[in-house]
């Protein structure tokens, strides 16, 4: 009787952060995979991991942090098996997603584009600087909440953030300098 | 001048580059994302309690206490394993693997129609000359003029004989 009363209870929470993270956790997602479809699976296997292990849910501290470093490992584990994508995918789905009000068609393809070129910059940067840079634009997250997430130092994000700034205004004036 | 300009145009495409990211990082969710994650957690946990079930005991053999109910358990699964490791050594010990053959069965040659044929030739390895084993020698017998005799002259170091009539003079110098 009380396990059932107890398993209820691990039940209700998973589904409260359902409801209060699925948002934030999709764009973490989306951010690396750059696939609606993608993400939301990433998502979804998130979850399916924090209800496994739903009987230390008790024992976190920050479900966000927690919550998004889960999705994080998830949403690399499937990068890493993923081809990859043609970047002409990228531009057409860019274009589908971003938000671009009052653009022609004309404007809106050509800011595909360059969204597109920024995010083959981005992927040109070695892993660690890059996921610093991602993890950044996410405005709800801290360094130091990004530091818990790749499970380093505040400081070292901090080093790493700036060694990526370099690198990308680099790149961006000069592409492929990297590689 | 123109490094400050390079400088300026970096960053410039910089804090654009980063706008591209935070645009990125802003978007919305799909429609109807919770629900379908809340499905898909539903499903899954129904199934995985289909999958895994404890059989309980029927109702006429169910023991009050714990510890019994343990030890019932534990004496259930030792009868299974028992019998599993029985009937393996039964049948195990019944039937013997055969044995490989030690030799290696070569189908039959048969010549080819048409073809070259041996006209009946055997070909006979060539071998290698053994070692010539030599007859036993007879045992020569011992000649008489083989036989060395005591030599008549005396050794250098050789103490002249004492005199028979006096052995114990000593000899003259």
């Amino acid at each position: 009787m009380e396990d059932e009363a107890r398993q209820r209870a691990e039940e209700a929470a998973v589904a409260d952060l359902v409801t209060q993270y699925a948002g934030t956790l999709y764009r973490v997602a989306y951010s690396v995979l750059r696939n609606a479809a993608d993400a939301e699976d990433a998502v979804q296997e998130a979850y399916m991991r924090v209800l496994r292990h739903r009987d230390t849910l008790h024992e976190v501290r920050d479900q966000r942090v927690w919550l998004i470093r889960i999705v994080w490992n998830v949403v690399l584990d499937r990068k890493r098996r993923m081809k990859t994508r043609p970047e002409t995918d990228d531009i057409a789905e860019l274009a589908r997603v971003l938000p671009a009000g009052g653009l022609s068609a004309e404007q809106r393809a050509s800011a595909a584009q360059h969204h597109a070129h920024v995010l083959s910059c981005v992927e040109q940067l070695p892993a660690k600087e890059r996921q610093v840079l991602m993890l950044s634009a996410f405005e709800e997250l801290s360094s130091a909440e990004i530091a818990t997430v790749l499970g380093t130092s505040e400081s070292s994000i901090r080093s790493r953030l700036f060694r990526a700034r370099n690198l990308m205004a680099g790149l961006l004036n000069h592409p492929r300098s990297l590689r | 001048m123109n490094t400050s300009k390079q400088n300026q145009f970096a960053d410039a495409a910089l804090s654009e580059a980063e706008e591209t990211l935070r645009l990125i990082a802003r978007i919305s969710a799909p429609e109807g994302l919770e629900e379908r994650v809340q499905a898909g957690l539903r499903k899954a946990k129904s199934m995985a309690s289909t999958r895994a079930r404890i059989l309980h005991w029927p109702v006429a053999l169910q023991v009050d206490n714990a510890w019994m109910q343990n030890l019932a358990r534990t004496a259930a699964a030792a009868a299974i394993v028992a019998v599993v490791v029985g009937g393996g050594w039964r049948v195990s010990s019944r039937f013997q693997p055969a044995q490989p053959s030690s030799a290696v069965v070569l189908p039959p040659h048969s010549a080819v129609q048409g073809g070259f044929s041996s006209a009946g030739a055997m070909r006979t390895p060539q071998t290698l000359n053994g070692p010539v084993i030599a007859p036993p020698a007879p045992a020569a017998k011992p000649q008489a003029a083989a036989i060395v005799k005591p030599t008549s002259k005396a050794p250098l170091h050789r103490r002249k004989p004492v005199s028979a009539k006096n052995p114990v003079a000593p000899a003259p110098r």
